[in-house]
């Protein structure tokens, strides 16, 4: 499966933010979406999500049933703050979810097999979501995503001010579900961008640029991008 | 569709039984008595659901019934020889004023955010659900009063018949027009401010003409009930015809425009005391030779000179106009200048009243933590007495000065209409303008005052603190309990300019004493 990105153009006023851009996603593969404060990482997520209108381009998403427009319900947006019903439970919640989207959900999984997936014991599972900490309201986020099965992932930033081990485990998850999806990655953290990600795309001169890898150890590597980096802010 | 509203009624009433139980559980007793797992206790949702279905119920009937009861109200009063005529033509107009006002389907809900962007319901199956829904209750409810009002009135069938369907109508024309206008000129109409009170203002003063013995023929009414359901059939195709709905509440309800209660009232907060891009560049004049607090001062102000002169400035060009008019019936009537006279003389505690609604020393304040003291108060150094002290000084002064422009316009006002309905002893002139300059002066005080003894927010500007917003409700009792009280306006300057003066200094030694530990961001 691939997204197809062609001549995207973005632009807020006299500023240009993102200026033609080409690029092709392949599912299979987790991409680290890079780039210095303000590069555009959202204003692409947002372009992709049609949060925005854009100025002109086209997103087609190839599979084995043919190449097709992307459409809306192809797209989960998980973002960095989690917006979440807060006077429901998170059984409540995702009851109704799984309910509204009876279609789209795998039907031999149960609720406790969702649960599960994301580590919510059964002692939280009827708390409400309002007393929720940060790293549940995101955990839960990134679950009702998955069950949609959309097969765009975006994620912009969603492990910050996360700890260690849900880190871990929403990491681990989003290994398990590359294979069937185009997971698109956006962080701040170079490290965890390297540790997690299989590609590494930079967002550079309001364009997508990919760093190749071409067997260079993990030093080199991160200074390549380092390198990418500056070269941007130096324009 | 029906599995549609089904599940949407479902969600906001679990919702609303959730909320309900968490702000019971939180009262001093039952918080001892509730634990977590109260949410699962399938016996107490279903007693707080069946409730919740009375109370609702009851309330769409009040609510129509009030609103059928103010149309009958209004048309006794403009043609109480013709009250059922007047009360169809009040109807009438009104449900044309619903049809560009009472729109469902654009307006941004935090529910809408749920359902469509969380929930991933379908958006046009959501649209249709939520209109048919809105639709069948109004027609049950307005069957039920135009029956009940008919009947009291001996509306004749198809008079009545008409009345129903006609709002029945024309709610489907409105969301129509209302969508058409927005995807073409991709904004909501009624956000245009002008257009909006325009509109408003013509089918208001039309809605009154039975005063004047002005009504709307009966074959016209039929006439125009016959169009209008004419018309909704395409206004429904058309609203059928669209297909990007999911893009259209998407776009409309946005995270922070649909987030969820406190976090909304914070985003709102900020937004409206966040610093304007045309305040960002400070004229080098203003802060030459300045330093220290002072400069401090001088550079918030400058750089929020908007936020903080705008509504000043606007109170201050409205109470001009309001003068403006007063003279003008002055001179043109006769006994008007009496009934003014008398006010100015023996009302003066309305000027209480109207000092604390034209007060900006909240909005002052608000914008102080936002921009400045949430960031700057994670610095030790700057709780420290003699800092908290010299800028709380500093900041007196500006924001007295920014609440003086309306008051002197008032005062002045109140010298002019007094001069100009029969005048007044010496004392008088010079006492009831000091007493409102003073009153603007005690308002400055009292806002600053307590927001460093009681500083709210937390943060993220959240209002954390129940003391400040019980100190504002109080402030707020008092000052309306004051605008009844009778009494010479001679005494009740004198009264009140002794207590304001000594509120200031009783004010000013509290923040003195008490303003370095209690002035922190809430936790």
């Amino acid at each position: 499966m691939k997204l197809e990105i062609t001549n995207l153009k973005k632009s807020y006023g006299d500023k240009t933010i993102l200026n033609g851009i080409d690029f092709t996603f392949e599912s299979g593969k987790i991409y680290g979406l890079i780039g210095r404060n303000g590069a555009g990482k959202t204003t692409f997520f947002n372009c992709l999500n049609e949060d925005v209108d854009i100025d002109s381009g086209y997103f087609y998403l190839e599979d084995d049933y043919g190449k097709n427009p992307l459409c809306n319900s192809d797209i989960g947006y998980v973002i960095s703050t989690p917006t979440v019903p807060e006077f429901l439970t998170a059984k409540e919640f995702l009851t109704f979810f799984i309910e509204i989207n009876a279609e789209r959900v795998d039907p031999n999984k149960t609720i406790d097999d969702y649960f599960e997936l994301v580590q919510i014991p059964k002692e939280d599972q009827d708390k409400l979501l309002k007393e929720y900490s940060h790293g549940m309201k995101n955990k839960m986020q990134m679950l009702i995503n998955i069950i949609a099965n959309p097969k765009v992932i975006l994620l912009d930033e969603p492990l910050t001010s996360l700890d260690i081990v849900v880190q871990e485990e929403i990491k681990n998850l989003l290994k398990d579900l590359k294979s069937e999806h185009i997971i698109i990655f956006s962080t701040h953290i170079l490290e965890l961008a390297m540790d997690l990600c299989d590609e590494i795309v930079i967002l550079n001169h309001q364009k997508l640029e990919l760093v190749e890898k071409n067997h260079l150890n993990t030093k080199k590597y991160k200074d390549k991008i380092i390198q990418s980096l500056r070269d941007s802010s130096n324009d | 569709m029906i599995k549609t509203i089904q599940m949407s009624l479902k969600i906001d009433m679990t919702y609303a039984i959730n909320s309900f139980i968490y702000h019971l559980k939180r009262l001093p007793i039952l918080k001892d008595l509730m634990t977590d797992h109260i949410y699962q206790n399938q016996l107490l949702k279903k007693l707080i659901r069946i409730l919740a279905i009375v109370l609702s119920m009851g309330r769409f009937l009040l609510f129509r019934f009030l609103y059928f009861f103010v149309i009958y109200w209004i048309a006794c009063f403009l043609a109480p020889t013709q009250v059922g005529s007047a009360f169809v033509h009040i109807y009438f107009v009104f449900a044309i004023i619903g049809l560009f006002l009472n729109n469902k389907l654009l307006t941004t809900s935090t529910k809408k955010y749920f359902s469509i962007i969380l929930f991933h319901m379908d958006a046009k199956l959501y649209m249709k659900s939520s209109l048919w829904w809105d639709l069948f209750s109004s027609l049950i409810l307005n069957s039920i009063f135009i029956i009940l009002f008919g009947s009291v009135l001996s509306f004749p069938f198809w008079l009545s018949l008409s009345m129903i369907f006609f709002s029945f109508f024309v709610r489907i024309i409105g969301e129509a027009l209302n969508l058409w206008f927005y995807r073409k000129w991709g904004y909501l109409w009624y956000h245009n401010l002008t257009a909006y009170f325009l509109i408003l203002g013509i089918l208001l003063v039309c809605s009154f003409t039975p005063y004047f013995d002005l009504f709307i023929p009966n074959f016209a009414f039929y006439g125009v009930v016959l169009i209008s359901g004419i018309c909704s059939i395409f206004s429904y195709y058309y609203l059928l015809k669209i297909n990007d709905y999911k893009l259209i509440y998407q776009r409309l309800n946005t995270k922070n425009q649909a987030m969820n209660s406190d976090a909304q009232k914070a985003y709102s907060r900020q937004m409206m005391v966040a610093m304007k891009e045309k305040d960002q560049w400070i004229d080098s004049k203003k802060i030459q030779g300045k330093k220290g607090y002072d400069l401090f001062n001088t550079i918030f102000f400058e750089r929020h000179k908007e936020i903080l002169l705008r509504s000043a400035r606007n109170f201050a060009i409205f109470i001009f106009f309001v003068v403006v008019i007063l003279l003008v019936f002055v001179l043109a009537q006769d006994g008007v200048a009496k009934n003014i006279h008398d006010f100015l003389l023996n009302h003066l505690g309305w000027f209480v009243l109207i000092m604390y609604f034209i007060n900006r020393g909240s909005i002052i304040t608000q914008a102080m933590f936002y921009n400045c003291d949430h960031a700057m108060l994670t610095y030790n150094f700057y709780r420290e007495p003699k800092v908290l002290l010299n800028l709380f000084k500093k900041r007196l002064i500006t924001v007295t000065k920014v609440n003086l422009l309306p008051a002197s316009v008032l005062a002045l006002g109140i010298l002019l209409l007094l001069y100009f309905t029969g005048g007044t002893t010496p004392l008088n002139y010079v006492m009831i303008p000091v007493f409102i300059l003073v009153l603007s002066i005690f308002f400055s005080v009292h806002y600053l005052v307590i927001y460093y003894l009681l500083q709210p927010y937390n943060q993220d500007m959240q209002m954390k603190k129940v003391s400040y917003s019980f100190v504002s409700m109080l402030t707020y009792l008092v000052t309306y309990w004051l605008h009844d009280l009778e009494m010479s306006s001679l005494t009740f300057s004198m009264v009140g300019l002794l207590f304001t003066i000594s509120y200031i200094f009783l004010s000013l030694f509290l923040v003195y004493k008490k303003a370095p530990e209690t002035f922190k961001i809430c936790s």
